[in-house]
């Protein structure tokens, strides 16, 4: 029975990766041809209109080697950022408590719920006027560098783990860093890295914000690099389309390499609850 | 979860940083004679921007103590937002040839434009330069907020390939009159020759009426969507070419999803409405054909079209205004709208094209046609509230004409009677 | 949310115990989360406090230095929001979205996390294709959903005469399904991401002893993994509202701009058209701010509901 279930198992996450993988084989086959076919063979590879021009016409726009080191330094900022200070708060809002606590929550809550359309002309106001930073990476990253999501996160792993864990550590005479450093931290590696690959994604991705805040093309991140590149060629690409899901492919290529780099540390060491059973 | 508590505090810490943050700031008055390096930007279409720097070297070259940099701010839509936002954290170049005049009244409320009537030769230059064209860009308080740049007047393309094989002649397709352009149309799709035969975005974006409706409708009255702060297109003219559009949409004619890609391009849909920009565009693509919009009657010689013109403005934040001048009269000079029509097919908003670069149009005999419909284009109106407009026709247009949910009639009419309200609320 | 906050132990000593009387039992807690409130408070503080002000005056943004009446309008623009049947209609459009969206979302993330953090052939393969649909570019995925659900598109050749008509995304009914249907599957990899990573902290042994007192795989799922994961379930269903109530790319590039006729609109989307492109930040901080008292309203009675089960 148990071999039985594990084969519906399987076939119903092959079914289901068929469903996610599409769209990125969709887009790999569409960024390839040379001409655009929307119509439903458009999804099947015409080996004899295959072929990089979309490619090589991105590395021949965009100085792709110069935006990639943009978008890992403003990322690399952001995740750092993240990680370090993001901890911090997760832990204190989970496992401490102290006055002040409830509205830091409910400030963080409220930040996640706020939508940035409502914030983006004022918040570029501040950055760009209140604290000059126009044209810089701090700019581009200061909204996003302690990512509210992700301290949710923390907050909620942190909130996973025993209390008397943390008690019993306290008790014998640790110091909260300590505690949170030898303790806490080794046993949320799975939600270190899942917040790592979720505040990676939004920089990354990330358009409008950069591109307010750099006007100079050498100080572009990728996403807005690429974006450009989309809107100008356009109208000038031999198959526009195709030239859109090769600046996607590009795009994603990098996020996609990182998670399969970082995906078989999810699980802690002994291999789950799922061998047996 | 102590939200009530929480709230309190934050309301009242934003209350004390709004407070302090709002003022205090750097006069925005100008002066008209201060010289020195500005700042410009332009589209980041690939012709535009090779046109650009070819300007902005000539200008250096000759004006070292006047040193122009120039950036690239996005075509379409978001360039508005990045715009008004440059004007709001007073960081906006000196001159952007990108302005969209739908967009003027919006950066005019903002204080963000300076009125060229400041400079000596102000009008006297925009009324040569464009003439009679250049009216219609005056702003309601009499004043010129943007020198009109350049146009791109609508035409239709056809494709001649699905045309000739729906058995359509190729030369002088039948599209003259609206009779004639829905037979045709369902010609070219009963016989397979395309899936659609016109195919524009049925998007409830503001724009996307000044590529469906607002062409058609400018050739049949040759008027601008509202006058004298009056909506003018709920009246014979405005019904027609709805009543065309909702038939097109009812017998699957036109496409009413959304698209990516370029319909016309991939041989989707088999003609469009465009302006020149899409002779280099679709040049080894489709073997295409143009001619005029159509209208009830069939078109006249002198009938208008819709011009969807980008023209230049100069901002508030520039401190080197007489340079900012300077150097938009160097740009667009006779010698330098000539590099631009050379460079980008597109019709500098100047009187007498056709007779001031003879040479050229004798060597691209294809854009003639739009040069002589350049003389003839009307513009979205200068009106305050103007996107709001043109919002409020198109999701009048969207319900009723693309989706039948209602009568395109009364839709005109009710959207009509909102604009008028709208406007004469604006101008307080 | 504080239902599921251990309750610390008092603090023993003297010295504690009056720093606890001002500060609370565990005063260092301050020290760990002041880089965070400091941020908050300098990036976000004053362009949060500056929408609630805007949402209560007549306020259009201008130039530095040019200064034009704002006068106070109380609660006007809330009133001219609430009035505007697009309004009320994308309200109704974000509830829709949110009754579909989430509990499709907690329920399916759930299952694909513990089939995905058994020991399976190709873990790697299945993990990485479920997270791919989130990393990529929406204008990307919005052609592979268009080929997927457009009139001739696959579903609808699939379906032959069963096909909705109009198809999905100009219908009406569909519109806005179509689109909770989307986001659920663009997202959902992030949300398995969150719940593999919950799972790692469910202690073995609680399967083991479920295993011993002969619990089949579903009793130890219901008995073992779901309370075990249930702070992340909070999580996953907070975050899915939020991102839910925050929805903008899809109905702007999947229906056009919210079509047919409004039915897919989302209140975001209208608050880009109020305030950014036709300049009424004033009214579009109202629909925020209602939208924000909206969800967290909801978390409330998430909340109550979760109590109300325990």
């Amino acid at each position: 029975m148990t071999r039985g279930l594990s084969w519906w198992r399987t076939i119903a996450l092959t079914l289901g990766a068929i469903t996610f993988l599409f769209p990125f084989y969709y887009m790999i086959v569409g960024s390839l041809q040379v001409a655009p076919d929307t119509s439903l063979s458009g999804a099947l590879p015409r080996p004899d209109d295959l072929s990089f021009d979309n490619y090589s016409e991105i590395n021949a726009a965009i100085g792709l080697w110069r935006s990639l080191l943009n978008s890992v330094l403003v990322t690399a900022g952001v995740v750092i950022g993240t990680l370090v200070f993001g901890v911090l708060a997760g832990y204190a809002l989970a496992q401490l408590r102290y006055r002040g606590r409830g509205t830091l929550f409910a400030v963080m809550l409220l930040l996640q719920v706020i939508p940035f359309q409502l914030l983006v002309l004022p918040l570029y106001v501040q950055v760009v006027r209140g604290y000059g930073l126009a044209d810089s990476y701090l700019g581009m990253i200061l909204p996003f560098v302690i990512n509210s999501v992700a301290v949710f996160v923390f907050r909620q792993f942190f909130l996973q783990l025993p209390v008397e864990l943390f008690e019993a550590a306290r008790l014998d005479g640790a110091s909260e860093i300590r505690v949170l450093r030898s303790v806490a931290l080794p046993l949320v590696r799975p939600a270190l890295l899942t917040a790592t690959l979720l505040t990676f994604i939004g920089p990354w991705n990330e358009f409008l914000w950069p591109f307010l805040i750099t006007k100079e093309t050498g100080m572009q991140p990728l996403a807005v690099a690429l974006a450009n590149y989309m809107s100008t060629v356009a109208s000038a690409a031999t198959n526009p389309y195709g030239a859109i899901l090769a600046g996607a492919c590009v795009l994603a290529a990098p996020a996609v390499l990182l998670f399969v780099g970082f995906q078989r540390h999810f699980v802690s060491s002994d291999v789950g609850s799922g061998v047996k059973g | 979860m102590q939200i009530p508590r929480a709230g309190a505090a934050v309301l009242s810490l934003i209350l004390a940083v709004t407070g302090c943050s709002a003022g205090a700031d750097t006069s925005a008055t100008g002066d008209a004679t201060a010289r020195g390096a500005i700042d410009v930007w332009f589209s980041n279409n690939a012709q535009e921007v090779a046109w650009g720097r070819q300007v902005v070297q000539a200008w250096n070259a000759a004006h070292p103590d006047e040193q122009v940099t120039a950036q690239q701010i996005p075509a379409g839509q978001t360039s508005e937002a990045v715009i008004s936002a440059g004007i709001i954290a007073g960081n906006a170049p000196c001159l952007i040839y990108n302005t969209s005049p739908a967009a003027v009244p919006n950066f005019q409320a903002q204080g963000g434009l300076v009125p060229l009537d400041d400079f000596a030769d102000g009008t006297s230059y925009v009324t040569a330069r464009s003439g009679e064209l250049g009216a219609q860009y005056r702003s309601p308080n009499g004043k010129i907020y943007q020198l009109p740049w350049k146009s791109n007047p609508v035409m239709l393309f056809y494709n001649k390939t699905a045309f000739a094989e729906a058995g359509i002649s190729t030369t002088a397709p039948p599209l003259a009159t609206y009779t004639d352009f829905l037979a045709t149309s369902q010609k070219v799709v009963s016989s397979g020759a395309a899936r659609y035969a016109i195919f524009p975005s049925p998007s409830s974006q503001f724009f996307q009426s000044w590529f469906d409706f607002y062409p058609m409708y400018v050739a049949e009255s040759g008027q601008q969507l509202v006058v004298d702060a009056k909506a003018t297109f709920d009246s014979d003219a405005g019904r027609a070419v709805a009543g065309l559009w909702q038939q097109l949409y009812a017998q699957n004619l036109a496409g009413k999803e959304a698209y990516t890609g370029d319909a016309f391009a991939d041989g989707t849909a088999a003609m469009a409405s465009v302006g020149p920009w899409a002779v280099t565009a679709y040049q080894d693509k489709v073997e295409w054909g143009v001619t005029a919009v159509p209208t009830r009657a069939g078109s006249a010689e002198n009938q208008s079209t819709f011009s969807d013109a980008k023209n230049v403005a100069l901002y508030t934040a520039c401190t080197n205004r007489g340079t900012a001048w300077d150097f938009l009269k160097f740009s667009t000079s006779s010698e330098q709208d000539g590099e631009l029509l050379a460079m980008t097919g597109q019709m500098p908003l100047r009187q007498d094209l056709v007779r001031e670069y003879p040479a050229y149009f004798a060597a691209n005999p294809q854009y003639k046609v739009f040069a002589a419909k350049a003389a003839h284009v009307v513009d979205v109106p200068n009106t305050p509230a103007s996107v709001e407009v043109w919002q409020t026709f198109r999701d009048a247009w969207t319900n009723s004409v693309i989706f039948g949910k209602e009568d395109p009639g009364k839709a005109l009419a009710d959207a009509a009677a909102k604009i008028d309200d709208l406007v004469n609320r604006s101008r307080r | 949310m504080t239902a599921v906050t251990p309750e610390a132990k008092p603090a023993t000593t003297r010295r504690h115990r009056m720093t606890a009387s001002v500060f609370g039992p565990h005063p260092v807690g301050l020290l760990l989360s002041a880089p965070y409130a400091v941020y908050v408070a300098a990036v976000f503080a004053y362009p949060l406090g500056m929408a609630v002000w805007i949402s209560f005056h007549d306020y259009i943004f201008t130039a530095p230095g040019v200064s034009v009446p704002r006068p106070f309008v109380g609660i006007d623009n809330y009133t001219t929001a609430l009035a505007d049947p697009a309004v009320r209609q994308s309200f109704v459009n974000i509830l829709i979205f949110l009754v579909i969206n989430v509990p499709l979302t907690v329920v399916l993330s759930l299952l694909l996390a513990t089939a995905l953090n058994a020991a399976i052939p190709f873990r790697t393969f299945f993990r990485v294709s479920f997270y791919v649909p989130y990393v990529t570019a929406s204008v990307a995925v919005v052609g592979v959903w268009l080929f997927l659900f457009s009139s001739d598109g696959l579903v609808n050749q699939v379906l032959g005469d069963l096909a909705p008509d109009p198809s999905w995304l100009i219908n009406e009914k569909w519109a806005m399904p179509s689109i909770a249907l989307f986001v659920t599957w663009k997202q959902l990899g992030f949300f398995i991401l969150l719940y593999l990573a919950a799972l790692q902290n469910v202690p073995r042994e609680l399967y083991e002893s479920a295993a011993v007192d002969g619990a089949g795989r579903w009793r130890s799922f219901r008995a073992v993994t779901i309370p075990g994961v249930r702070p992340a379930t909070t999580l996953v269903t907070l975050l899915a509202i939020i991102t839910g109530a925050n929805l903008f790319t899809e109905p702007y590039l999947l229906t056009n701009g919210g079509g047919p006729s409004g039915k897919s609109a989302s209140p975001v989307l209208l608050m880009y058209q109020r305030g950014i492109e036709q300049q009424h930040p004033d009214v579009a901080a109202a629909i925020g701010v209602l939208l924000v008292a909206g969800v967290l309203l909801l978390a409330g009675a998430r909340r109550l509901l979760e109590r109300r089960r325990e």
